[in-house]
């Protein structure tokens, strides 16, 4: 690689840390300008960024309200550079249905989860707040999703997304999908005593645990 | 034999004064211990209770009698005040408690700012009020305790919490607006609860926690609209109760800021610890809430029992109940700290 296409994919990288749009703006014109390859541009230079990011989230130095902001100029620099991504480089993404469960509103972490998930190029399908227990197994027949992830922020909801695994039982499914689980009550030993596949403490270690369930998958 | 009853009890406890045992309770708002054990049996139900003075008062009378919490916890959800700012509410079922549909704004810059009256003339306040006055008259020995939600939660409730907390950083000026206008309706809500008779207010503020926010933020915009609404309940005469959700450790610092009487806590908080860092604090809590849904009886009463050991100085579930929590369990955790030494 070039080092002046390195140095571009380092600003980038930089300006989605600092969360700054406008530089991200700057650049990703740049990168179409100059003709350098769009995909490797987000994939290098915007994704690297918000793992940084998520890094930083980690160690406590950011929290949600920063990683937010990183998300949102990585958004600005993907929103430029996308059109631009030659047919052939966008491989299939493996794909997860995600969503809050269902009497639960609370969706910050879940927020999280899916702007890391898809910086790490999965494809996310958002179900949203407050989800039925049916849904989160329809859509994901539907979308022919491999992982199903479910969040809940409270210990007056945690129950339903037992419900969730029982109702793929059911349906006589569920081998065929992995279930995923997190959010403030919930617990590893939860996780394992419904049922579910995995569980994840943040949005960063979720990232890891669906690229581990998918590994499993395939 | 108890020395104290239990409205005494817990105000000398939440002046730092002698008592023979802590309390145990369980405040009602984001703590609420309207369990459907309870409501099968009598008839007095959500969701319907939030919006009925008279249900209410049964229904918290209920609560009290059959879990032998010392308090009547008072109301049973999170939403009026964002109600009556404007959001619209979704008020679940029997087993599933109210929720914000929708945030009402989508920025702090469009909010639109009510005046303070829109409290005293909304309906479901006054199912409160009217409620904490009919229960502290009726039992004058009970603590009624009026639960609010805190500015920071109110403010994400009435603006998109997902825009609301970028905003705390990139509007600055309107987000601190937004959490002072919040502040200024809290204080007129806690101003008729304790003019009706509540003993303690409560403040629950789950959306202002270290972990969400960071210290920086937290320091900014929690602690000074918390210490606003504590300071004017406190020209009132009455104490004030703070809950503060997730884990505390990278905001230490700026708890011992907050000017309440007593700090809840969440399970995973060692209160003990917390207690021996700060000898000043009056600590709050925080048996498992996960134990009281799931462990069996005689665990919730061992746990329980050792809150007692650790001297933590008001015993109360650490978190949200769930409504299906079995009553045979909340029962063992109050029997286990308000029966005798020898039990």
């Amino acid at each position: 690689m070039s080092v002046e296409k390195e140095k571009l994919y380092s600003k980038l990288s930089d300006a989605v840390v600092d969360m700054d749009e406008d530089s991200v703006a700057v650049l990703s014109d740049q990168v179409i300008k100059e003709d350098i390859d769009a995909y490797e541009a987000i994939d290098q230079g915007l994704a690297k960024g918000m793992e940084r990011a998520g890094q930083l989230f980690e160690e406590e130095e950011y929290f949600v309200p920063e990683l937010l902001m990183c998300s949102d100029a990585m958004n600005v620099g993907i929103d430029i550079l996308k059109p631009h991504i030659r047919k052939e480089e966008s491989s299939q993404k493996h794909k997860i249905v995600i969503g809050v469960i269902e009497g639960d509103t609370h969706d910050i972490g879940k927020n999280l989860v899916k702007l890391m998930l898809s910086s790490a190029d999965f494809e996310v399908i958002d179900l949203g707040r407050d989800v039925p227990v049916n849904t989160f197994v329809n859509r994901a027949v539907e979308e022919q999703a491999k992982i199903i992830m479910i969040s809940s922020l409270m210990t007056t909801t945690m129950d339903r997304m037992g419900d969730v695994v029982q109702l793929l039982k059911e349906k006589g499914i569920r081998e065929q999908y992995k279930v995923a689980i997190g959010g403030g009550p919930v617990s590893l030993a939860f996780a394992n005593k419904i049922g579910a596949d995995g569980y994840s403490a943040n949005a960063t270690e979720a990232v890891r645990l669906a690229k581990q369930l998918v590994v499993k998958e395939s | 034999m108890d020395v104290f009853s239990p409205k005494e009890r817990l105000l000398r406890v939440l002046k730092n004064e002698a008592v023979e045992r802590p309390p145990v309770i369980c405040p009602g708002g984001m703590m609420n211990a309207a369990i459907v054990d309870i409501m099968n049996t009598t008839g007095h139900t959500l969701p319907a209770a939030h919006h009925s003075y008279d249900l209410m008062s049964e229904l918290a009378c209920d609560v009290h009698q059959n879990t032998g919490f010392e308090n009547f916890g008072i109301p049973f959800c999170m939403t009026i005040e964002a109600e009556v700012l404007g959001s619209n509410i979704n008020f679940g079922t029997l087993e599933c408690e109210p929720k914000i549909d929708k945030e009402k704004y989508q920025s702090v810059l469009e909010v639109d700012f009510l005046p303070v009256s829109a409290i005293e003339k909304h309906s479901r306040v006054g199912a409160v009020v009217e409620t904490i006055h009919k229960l502290s008259k009726q039992c004058p020995d009970i603590p009624a305790i009026g639960s609010l939600t805190g500015p920071l939660s109110t403010a994400a409730s009435l603006v998109d919490p997902m825009i609301f907390l970028k905003q705390l950083r990139k509007e600055r000026d309107g987000a601190h607006r937004v959490l002072d206008y919040v502040s200024q309706h809290l204080i007129a809500y806690a101003r008729l609860m304790i003019e009706q008779g509540a003993s303690v207010i409560s403040i629950a503020d789950p959306t202002a926690t270290g972990e969400i926010l960071g210290p920086k933020l937290f320091e900014e915009y929690a602690v000074p609209y918390l210490n606003q609404v504590i300071d004017e309940i406190h020209k009132l005469g009455v104490p004030v109760i703070v809950h503060i959700c997730g884990e505390v450790g990278m905001v230490k610092t700026q708890l011992n800021m907050l000017r309440g009487n007593a700090i809840s806590v969440d399970a995973f908080v060692n209160l003990k610890k917390m207690k021996e860092e700060n000898d000043k604090l009056t600590t709050m809590g925080n048996l498992s809430t996960y134990l009281l849904e799931f462990g069996e009886a005689q665990k919730v009463y061992q746990s329980a029992k050792h809150l007692l050991q650790d001297k933590i100085d008001i015993i109360a579930p650490a978190c949200g109940l769930s409504t299906s929590t079995p009553l045979i369990n909340i029962k063992a955790f109050t029997q286990a700290i308000t029966e005798g030494k020898d039990g």
